[in-house]
């Protein structure tokens, strides 16, 4: 069976667990962050998550309300532990939150030759990525810290985002082909 | 053969010049005219600022503050569901789980 492995289960990848949860696929999702009283606005975890491990709140969730068992992995992704977590994956979906993560899953995406496709919004919630790693950079933080859509007023877009790298993840595990999407409110394009 | 149609649709793309996609608060927009495919970040920069400033770019409305200073330009090669080049100038996007 395909392993399509999200590392990262806050605003875009909790949204993609969800809207993967159809697929001929194991789930396995990985973070290692809790959910705070702030996240129920803008993830997909619930009050009753408050607290939790994200992706025990996650696993729960998808068990409770469709029946999905997801394997997770409740450790931070480093160098010395990504063969561990990503290998064997059939695809990679990376929704992290900073810059270092991202080019440890991009240097072991590229090392293992596993297929990986990057999410990824602006801070104020304007502008979103599901980008395939041969055509990703990564962006840092222009000011490391700064807030990000964290109130509820982003749960849309923040969803539309994550339903386009659920798009763009099905396509791939039916058909291997690669589309890309740059996502603003007004408009979608293929890259 | 196959080879040599390939050479021709990519010099044709080539030739056709670059679509230049603008995203700007929110908007999103394509300049009315293709660019060089070769253009310099630089000069892209300075035209997409000025057409965003003087209103010129359909879907984004004129704005004589735009600054694409800290934007990201992205430039895509053609593909099989988009045969054309494109640019793309867009905001950071470092985050996916805050």
């Amino acid at each position: 069976m395909k392993r399509v492995v999200i590392v990262g289960v806050g605003a875009l990848g909790s949204h993609v667990a969800m809207f993967l949860r159809n697929i001929d696929a194991k789930l396995f999702a990985i973070d290692d962050d809790r959910v705070e009283q702030r996240n129920v606005t803008s993830q997909f975890h619930g009050k009753s998550g408050v607290g939790k491990l994200k992706v025990q709140a996650l696993q729960q969730a998808l068990d409770f309300f469709f029946r999905l068992r997801i394997d997770v992995s409740p450790n931070r992704l480093r160098d010395d532990n990504a063969e561990q977590l990503l290998g064997g994956a059939s695809l990679v979906i990376d929704c992290v939150d900073n810059g270092a993560t991202r080019r440890v899953i991009q240097s072991y995406v590229r090392r293992a030759n596993i297929p990986c496709l990057h999410g990824a919004l602006a801070a104020d919630g304007s502008f979103g990525r599901a980008i395939w790693d041969e055509q990703f950079i990564v962006d840092d933080e222009s000011n490391p810290g700064a807030a990000t859509c964290e109130n509820g007023e982003f749960l849309p877009f923040i969803a539309i985002t994550a339903a386009q790298l659920a798009l763009a993840a099905n396509v791939y595990l039916k058909s291997g082909v690669r589309n890309g999407f740059q996502i603003s409110p007004t408009r979608t394009i293929v890259v | 053969m196959e080879t040599q149609l390939n050479q021709a649709i990519a010099q044709a793309a080539l030739n056709a010049g670059a679509r230049v996609n603008v995203t700007w608060r929110s908007m999103n927009g394509d300049l009315p005219d293709p660019v060089r495919v070769d253009a310099t970040d630089a000069e892209l920069r300075a035209m997409i600022t000025e057409a965003v400033r003087t209103g010129s770019v359909p879907g984004i409305a004129a704005d004589p503050r735009a600054d694409f200073t800290d934007f990201v330009l992205d430039r895509f090669a053609p593909t099989a569901v988009r045969p054309y080049h494109l640019i793309a100038i867009r905001p950071k996007t470092p985050f996916g789980a805050p």
